[in-house]
């Protein structure tokens, strides 16, 4: 028997699975205090065939690492799935917070089309910092926290790859 | 009138993505030869290789290569093409990129430069529409020089006001300002993307009407004096001025108003003296008056909601227009059947604030089935670049009523399957199922309004067997990796063949089975 715990709403919630192995494809799977007989069957990429007792699925996962994004009849559940392993070395590294210094990074490649802040600048939760420019619309990066700039690394007209670091507030 | 003949045997496609597709598919079923044209980021474009020909342009901002006439009519020169086709956006509404292509005895399959001169420019297209007797929006008579000049403006005609590029289309550069606390903040914003997407900065004003619906006519007419319109779309959903559903025919129009819409819209294209595909966009107020939005001069991106409810391919008839044919049918011979509906496939997070989502999409399968069309120009491996529209494609449904189209759309839009980046298929499907989208009583305020309701909540009933998928895979690959150590280690051992050991670790690999 393998134990998996599920993070979801972004780590604020935590569900735990327990998978045995009982035949080729076949499982069973113990979550939210119900054992069930699974039958998995994986078609192309991405794409499995479940069927849950009785009832059939076919399920989307579009993975990326341990982050997952599972598509079940209409509705997506992004989530992230660990085994005890990774989960330890997860609590290890210390919880989601927003204490402390927050580095803000590119969600996306663009180019900044506008800065709104200035290093020592004292900013409000939800203030813009600065303005990324990608698929000819801009979106503003707005501080995560109330707090002080304390870095900034680009400038306006500046070209950056997605997840670059833009810039920080303590 | 005399109307000049010719017959083109290659036509350059002037655009990118899916309506640079959507054209050559016509132009094959005509025989004719194609010709694409691609950014240093569009190589790898699905438009470049469903083409005949293909030449590059420039780098990859559009400004560097989409939008630089010259290298557009050298590579008309370079590969003989007699025919220009511009799409939607990028060239498409610019007057001086049909007065280049005539002088350089290429022909524009669009309307003449003066018809465009005469539309493109909105303060002038409002202008000319008064005195063709189209009612329009109050606001101001033309581009407003200064932000000064606009604000003492603003507060005149009274908020929410519209701030609009004078040479937009597409929501680019528009902005909708509340308050006139924020007027400074927005009116900078939309001068920058009016730069960024037009190369003209000039903006004005417009009065924002409550809860107008929008409404449009698309309208063609040939080079001897037909003009005729082929029926409306209604396109009142809209995030940020930027359409997300289109669907025809609209639930506020009966036969009498469509055909009072219908007959000035033709007046509106006549005024102007226009030929080929056009659409002359209306606000409709909750009183159902109508007032002139704008014209635009070109082939729409939602043309395909028209091409389902008529039967007729647009592109087609554009062609054989801008080669001086007569259009093959009358006001009277146009059919209406049904009701279309398109979604418009965006690659953006709406979970994060819309986030534009570029990105290398490394699975894809569109629907299929009755009733379904998917106009779209991308592949699975394909990176969608960061340089143009989110669009990566339109998804359409037909259905002799609006419940069954509405239907039919939401199931496709469940077989749609992207991974690599985020698409916006939920949000799309929670509009569908919205009530006030079903009741047909929604306006352009629909977006926003339902803004929380349209957010993606999972349905909790299926949140268990999300969990037993991610599981059961995460353990599979666990067993996987556990395995092949173990058939290495296994490798020498006493007993078992090489034939044994591969045997079983096939058995163990791959397929969940």
């Amino acid at each position: 028997m393998s134990t998996y715990v599920a993070l979801l709403d972004g780590g604020r919630r935590e569900e735990t699975i327990r998978v045995t192995l009982q035949g080729p494809g076949l499982y069973e799977v113990e979550v939210g205090g119900k054992v069930h007989r699974v039958d998995a069957f994986r078609h192309d990429y991405g794409t499995i065939s479940l069927l849950v007792d009785t009832e059939s699925y076919s399920v989307q996962i579009d993975q990326g690492g341990t982050e997952a994004k599972v598509h079940i009849r209409g509705s997506t559940y992004p989530l992230e799935i660990l085994d005890e392993r990774r989960l330890r070395m997860r609590r290890a590294a210390g919880k989601f917070t927003v204490e402390g210094r927050q580095n803000l990074s590119a969600p996306m490649p663009g180019k900044v089309v506008k800065v709104l802040a200035k290093v020592g600048d004292e900013l409000e939760e939800g203030q813009g910092i600065l303005v990324i420019e990608a698929m000819k619309m801009e979106n503003e990066l707005k501080s995560p926290k109330a707090g002080k700039l304390v870095e900034l690394n680009v400038v306006e007209g500046q070209a950056v790859e997605g997840g670059a670091r833009l810039a920080a507030v303590e | 009138m005399s109307v000049e003949r010719r017959r083109f045997r290659k036509v350059l496609v002037a655009n990118r993505g899916e309506i640079a597709v959507r054209i050559m598919r016509t132009c094959r079923e005509m025989g004719l030869r194609t010709v694409a044209v691609y950014s240093d980021a569009d190589r790898g474009s699905l438009h470049v290789r469903f083409a005949d020909e293909a030449v590059r342009i420039g780098l990859p901002p559009s400004r560097e290569s989409y939008l630089v006439v010259d290298r557009i009519i050298a590579a008309c020169k370079a590969t003989g093409a007699d025919a220009v086709h511009p799409g939607y956006g990028f060239l498409s509404e610019k007057a001086e990129f049909a007065r280049a292509l005539a002088a350089a005895g290429i022909a524009f399959i669009g309307p003449p430069a003066e018809s465009m001169d005469a539309m493109g420019v909105k303060t002038t297209a409002r202008k000319n529409m008064q005195a063709a007797g189209v009612p329009t929006v109050p606001g101001s008579a033309a581009p407003i020089g200064s932000e000064a000049e606009a604000r003492t403006l603003a507060d005149g005609i009274g908020y929410p006001v519209m701030i609009k590029a004078a040479a937009g289309g597409g929501g680019k550069g528009m902005k909708r300002c509340e308050r006139g606390e924020d007027f400074e903040a927005l009116w900078q914003s939309a001068r920058r993307e009016a730069a960024s997407a037009f190369g003209d900065d000039r903006l004005y004003l417009e009065k924002f009407l409550d809860r107008p619906r929008h409404v449009e006519i698309q309208v063609f007419a040939d080079a001897h004096g037909h003009c005729i319109y082929l029926g409306e779309r209604e396109c009142s959903v809209q995030r940020r001025q930027q359409k997300v559903i289109e669907e025809s025919p609209s639930c506020i129009l009966d036969d009498a108003r469509r055909a009072a819409m219908g007959e000035v819209a033709v007046k509106a294209a006549q005024a102007v003296h226009y030929r080929g595909a056009g659409t002359v966009e209306f606000l409709v107020d909750s009183q159902r008056s109508f007032y002139f939005l704008e014209m635009n001069t070109r082939l729409q991106v939602e043309h395909p909601v028209t091409e389902l409810c008529t039967g007729l391919d647009l592109v087609r008839m554009q062609i054989e227009v801008a080669q001086g044919e007569p259009l093959h049918l009358r006001q009277d011979e146009v059919v209406r059947r049904g009701h279309a509906i398109e979604a418009r496939v965006y690659a953006e997070d709406p979970a994060r604030n819309f986030m534009p989502c570029p990105g290398r999409i490394s699975y894809l399968r569109v629907p299929n089935g009755p009733g379904i069309r998917d106009d779209s120009g991308v592949y699975t491996g394909w990176v969608v670049p960061q340089f143009y529209d989110p669009m990566i494609s339109k998804l359409l449904a037909w259905a002799p009523t609006r419940e069954q189209a509405i239907e039919r759309l939401k199931r496709a839009l469940g077989e749609y399957t992207v991974h690599g980046i985020t698409v916006n298929l939920t949000y799309l499907t929670k509009i569908l199922d919205h009530p006030a989208f079903r009741s047909g009583e929604y306006d352009t305020g629909f977006c926003t309004q339902f803004a929380k309701d349209l957010l993606a909540r999972p349905d909790p009933r299926y949140e268990d067997v999300a969990l037993i998928a991610a599981a059961v895979v995460a353990f599979k690959r666990d067993h996987d990796e556990a395995e092949s150590f173990a058939a290495r280690a296994d490798r020498h051992a006493p007993g078992r063949s090489r034939w044994q050991s591969l045997g079983r670790a096939r058995t163990l690999r791959g397929s969940l089975r």
